[in-house]
């Protein structure tokens, strides 16, 4: 046992990324040299401060409406990992259970599930995040509502034939035959090893939640004008790409560090938990 | 050959069109329920509650919801699929203007996906086992975590305005007459014979195309890999091997034929994906596609044409879902016993 998702470079360096990102969001304030919000009208877009023209008490300069580009940045970072943490967790949770019901009972309820299936996935998920966020309208918890009622058959798809697979192992059987109830029997016998695929699942759902927030604060759909969000930096950079193009490699640096960094953790973790990779590799 | 794929498509028909109408109505239910006002919404704002109300009769909207969703089907089945209330233009029409624009986008960086793709995947596997596996193993999971909104503003920052090669602004260059015969401005162009057209369309379609493209490649790439190394564990390899057949050709001739089934499926998933994508790539490029239509519709809860273009991405991606599953039956001889 010992762990070997711990000797794995690929989870290590994922940690490593997310836990600077954790850092920046929880230290933000403290961190950060100004408000996020605080507009300095007087100094926009200005350049970061080693550049000419730069001012110290803008490390990396200003945007259209003279806020810092590092204090949002930072508390970009909040808003980023409340939402892949919240929404991956949401969906996770629907997705894992409709999965489980879908696979271990089967029959019409499997049908029912596998049908919703199909036709939440008849959506582009952009389109249905972008409806759905019409009727909601913006807020972070909009966002997060917004992604698990999108993201959920990402799960659910994946998980529900694995949870056939296993419920059709003799271990399965001889739990019922010992009296198992179904409660006891999925909890104790089937989650245990379904788990390990969830916890991949999980991981790249995080960035995934990433990106689509990303998306929608970038469409003016998102967490709302009063909360910094990389996806806002980027839609108010993008209108002054040619004088600031750092402006706008700043926050699509930080989601990909960020994105980078749960897609390696989910992909260490794929590889280290699934015993069927391993046993491949080792072949 | 052509008959039976049409064959296979006509029978998953069935079962597609009750999603289809399934989904159409969700939609329309949940477009109706929002705190939206449609009827107030197209009128002057001096207009006096009596007249919105008037208004409200009219548009059919003081009716129960599944009553206005059948007059909805009805006119839709017709092609009318209402006024849009912010552009006061015909919903359909406005599809028509944009759904061509988005499908050509939506091909040429399948394409671009595809060959990216294959190169890609084929280079992986040409590279096991040696110190490039690990390698090109770590680039492609970072390449993944670059979304396709991103690829496109890093393009529109290098080619459009650090070294400005490729313009980055909607489809054609000011000043061109956009023929329309067919409504595919790239295959108007071709028949119309203008060259200048045809060349601007193309300059246009590089960076969009490229950025959606670079985005699905990787994907692509890794389960043709993967399908490769599963293929090579076959008998039949090691028997080419024995006969004396060359490594290049047991890769393309005898292994990739096999391999490309899984890949082609995944192909099929990912055009489902790229079609949503298009979406914010078109916004980024002032493309004028559906994706523009949608989002100016979404931020002006213009209902009708939410409607028609969320219901337009739905029917694409079950098509091409169809598609893929009778490509499925067609190329894989097993699954013709069925």
């Amino acid at each position: 046992m010992n762990a070997p998702w711990l000797r794995s470079g690929r989870v290590i360096a994922g940690a490593v990324l997310l836990l600077a990102v954790a850092v920046c969001a929880v230290a933000a304030p403290a961190l950060a040299p100004h408000d996020p919000g605080d507009q300095d009208l007087l100094n926009i877009l200005l350049p970061p401060s080693w550049m000419n023209g730069g001012d110290p008490s803008y490390p990396l300069g200003t945007d259209s409406l003279g806020r810092c580009v590092e204090s949002r940045l930072l508390f970009g970072a909040r808003t980023a990992l409340e939402v892949a943490f919240f929404s991956a967790l949401g969906a996770g949770l629907v997705g894992t259970i409709l999965a489980h019901v879908a696979g271990y009972f089967g029959g019409a309820v499997d049908w029912v599930i596998g049908r919703a299936v199909d036709i939440w996935m008849s959506f582009p998920p952009v389109v249905l995040s972008l409806i759905l966020m019409v009727g909601l309208g913006t807020g972070t918890d909009k966002v997060i509502l917004a992604i698990i009622l999108v993201d959920w058959t990402r799960f659910c798809r994946v998980l529900r034939s694995e949870v056939i697979t296993v419920t059709r192992r003799d271990y399965v059987s001889a739990a019922r035959l010992l009296g198992y109830s179904h409660w006891q029997t999925v909890t104790r016998e089937i989650l245990p090893a379904t788990r390990p695929l969830l916890i991949t699942l999980v991981s790249l759902e995080m960035g995934i939640a990433v990106v689509v927030e990303a998306i929608l604060s970038f469409v003016g759909l998102g967490v709302g004008a009063n909360q910094p969000a990389w996806g806002q930096m980027i839609a108010d950079a993008r209108q002054n790409v040619a004088t600031s193009p750092l402006g706008l490699v700043l926050p699509m640096l930080a989601i990909f560090l960020c994105v980078a960094g749960f897609n390696l953790l989910g992909d260490g973790l794929r590889r280290a938990l699934d015993s069927r990779q391993t046993a491949v590799r080792s072949a | 050959m052509l008959r039976t794929a049409l064959l296979l498509i006509l029978r998953r028909l069935p079962v597609a069109m009750p999603i289809l109408l399934l989904v159409s109505f969700l939609l329309f239910a949940a477009l109706r329920v929002l705190p939206i006002d449609a009827a107030a919404m197209s009128l002057p704002p001096t207009a006096t509650l009596a007249e919105i109300a008037q208004k409200r009769h009219d548009m059919g909207l003081d009716q129960p919801i599944p009553a206005q969703y059948v007059i909805w089907l009805g006119d839709a089945l017709h092609g009318h699929f209402g006024q849009s209330i912010a552009l006061r233009r015909d919903a359909g029409a406005l599809l028509a203007n944009g759904l061509p624009t988005t499908i050509e986008l939506a091909i040429s960086a399948m394409i671009v996906a595809s060959v990216l793709g294959v190169g890609g995947g084929l280079l992986l596997f040409a590279s096991r086992g040696t110190w490039g596996e690990a390698a090109g193993d770590l680039l492609s999971t970072l390449l993944m975590s670059v979304p396709d909104f991103m690829w496109a503003l890093l393009l529109l920052l290098v080619f459009g305005v650090m070294v400005p090669i490729l313009p980055f602004m909607g489809r054609l260059d000011a000043g061109l007459t956009r023929p329309s015969v067919t409504g595919f401005l790239m295959v108007d162009a071709a028949l119309t014979l203008q060259p200048a057209v045809l060349w601007s369309v193309i300059r246009h379609m590089v960076l969009p195309a490229v950025a959606l493209g670079l985005a699905f490649a990787p994907p692509i790439a890794r389960v043709l890999r993967s399908s490769l190394l599963d293929v090579y564990h076959d008998d039949y390899i090691r028997q080419a091997r024995l006969r004396g057949v060359g490594e290049t050709r047991i890769l393309l001739c005898h292994a990739l034929k096999n391999a490309s089934l899984p890949t082609l499926t995944l192909m099929g998933v990912q055009f489902g994906f790229l079609f949503g994508g298009t979406l914010l790539i078109e916004v980024i490029y002032g493309y004028p596609g559906i994706g523009n239509l949608m989002v100016d519709a979404v931020r002006n809860a213009d209902l009708p044409v939410i409607q028609a273009v969320g219901m337009s991405y739905c029917v694409v991606v079950i098509g091409i879902s169809m598609a893929t599953d009778a490509a499925h039956q067609l190329l894989d001889p097993r699954s013709h016993a069925r």
